[in-house]
């Protein structure tokens, strides 16, 4: 039974952030989703959820760009493309996050700062926006340390504040609470209403009864291939 | 003279500074690093966009890769022979019985080891690590050395393991080489020569060089492989 946790989506939807239309994915014969339209709305937070196999994680992949999709059509502010090759536009914007994190092996510090060095930040620029995000996840202390002996806890909490950092418009978060128990857990449920800060959007593919009920949070579920909206 | 005898002869030979001994070594040594040096990159890259990539014939360039290890070196020196032999395609070049065709031989016969351990090692590497990156904005250049940087140390085994192929290896450089003294005799192909005429101070002296050459280099493989299974127990 898992423990309730307290926290609150400040839900301040406005326009829509993402128009996704024809998201198909097929694995020969088998067809694991055909989706007409999916909006997401900025400073949306959504779960998406399904049985196991119904295709969660492969349409948040999709959507982040790690998935090929032929013949899917995106719209993000207005402009419209299609959603493979993945266009630059939506690979700054859109950050996903594995249900399991990987971490470089180098430092804590440098798995966050990852992605601004990567495009392009100097390690000047880019050491008060990770201190601030070191902050933000309670992993301060753990700057210099070697990722390999994180908790599964921490490790989940640096992979958000390592995309946090980037100030993505939308985050996509496979099953963040997957695998954690008792504090670890509660830490990043309560991570999660914060991540909203500035019109972000957040899509969580989750199974977890406290981030589903989360207030303010709006749910998908993906059943026979279908998107329904709850 | 007697195997005593002779390993004592080389024992000598190699503590008194023999200078024909060290310069055989300073050859195998030269020619073998500047092969790896030259292999290195086009073939790290290659196992690279071998291991990352799906594309029509992946399979037959695996299946090239892998075949490429077992080719006799003396068979890669025929066909460098062929065509550096002044009435061959690269003739122009004079590399036939010179140091740099004997470059020429260790980075071919240096690539495909490098090539297939490169591809292994990136290959058995977790997908998400090229997956994170690439979600966090890395360009394609920044995945590349993200990748191998994880997967340093079997592209370190793979270097070490090219060093090992190509300072061992006597049928392409004798090809190619020649054996000249003071110019293109190498380690291997002094031991063959001093075998065959029966004197083997300088052969065992040699060997020994050969062998504790292999011994460091591989030790240093050990204390890498180590240092990475150590880090993987911490997981």
């Amino acid at each position: 039974m898992n423990a309730t946790v307290n926290a609150t989506v400040n839900l301040k939807p406005s326009a829509p952030l993402l128009s996704l239309r024809t998201l198909r994915k097929a694995y020969g014969e088998r067809h694991l989703f055909d989706i007409e339209r999916l909006d997401i709305e900025a400073g949306g937070a959504y779960v998406l959820t399904g049985a196991n196999g119904t295709g969660k994680s492969t349409l948040l992949r999709m959507l982040g760009g790690l998935e090929r999709c032929d013949g899917c059509q995106v719209e993000l502010e207005g402009k419209r493309m299609p959603l493979y090759p993945y266009p630059t536009l939506l690979r700054r914007a859109v950050v996903y996050v594995h249900q399991h994190p990987i971490m470089f092996s180098t430092s804590v510090g440098h798995n966050i700062a990852y992605g601004l060095l990567a495009r392009g930040m100097n390690g000047h620029a880019a050491r008060p926006l990770v201190e601030e995000a070191m902050e933000w996840a309670g992993v301060a202390h753990l700057r210099h340390s070697d990722p390999a002996r994180l908790s599964g806890g921490e490790k989940q909490r640096v992979a958000l504040a390592r995309a946090r950092v980037l100030q993505p418009r939308l985050l996509l978060l496979d099953e963040p609470t997957a695998n954690l128990d008792g504090a670890a857990r509660e830490q990043v449920i309560k991570l999660i209403p914060t991540l909203l800060e500035q019109g972000r959007s957040v899509v969580m593919a989750c199974h977890d009864r406290d981030l589903i009920g989360l207030p303010g949070v709006r749910r998908f579920k993906l059943r026979d291939g279908r998107l329904e909206t709850r | 003279m007697g195997l005593l005898d002779a390993t004592a002869h080389a024992f000598a030979l190699l503590f008194s500074g023999d200078a024909a001994l060290w310069h055989i070594v300073w050859v195998s040594l030269k020619t073998s690093i500047l092969g790896l040096l030259f292999a290195t990159p086009p073939a790290v890259l290659l196992g690279y966009l071998i291991a990352m990539h799906r594309f029509p014939g992946r399979r037959v360039a695996v299946w090239l890769a892998q075949a490429a290890l077992s080719l006799p070196t003396v068979l890669i020196g025929l066909l460098l022979y062929l065509l550096l032999s002044r009435r061959g395609p690269m003739g122009g070049l004079e590399w036939l019985f010179s140091q740099p065709g004997i470059v020429l031989g260790q980075m071919v016969i240096g690539l495909p080891v490098l090539l297939a351990f490169t591809l292994a090692a990136v290959q058995a590497l977790d997908p998400r690590y090229a997956e994170t990156a690439l979600a966090h904005g890395a360009s394609r250049w920044r995945v590349m050395t993200t990748v191998l940087h994880e997967a340093r140390y079997g592209v370190m085994a793979a270097v070490i393991s090219g060093f090992g192929r190509v300072i061992s290896e006597v049928g392409c450089a004798l090809m190619v080489g020649g054996n000249i003294e003071g110019q293109t005799r190498t380690i291997t192909t002094a031991i063959a020569l001093e075998t065959s005429k029966g004197e083997f101070a300088q052969g065992i002296a040699l060997g020994i060089v050969l062998v504790s050459i292999a011994l460091l280099m591989n030790g240093a493989l050990v204390l890498l492989q180590g240092e990475a299974h150590s880090a993987g127990a911490r997981l």
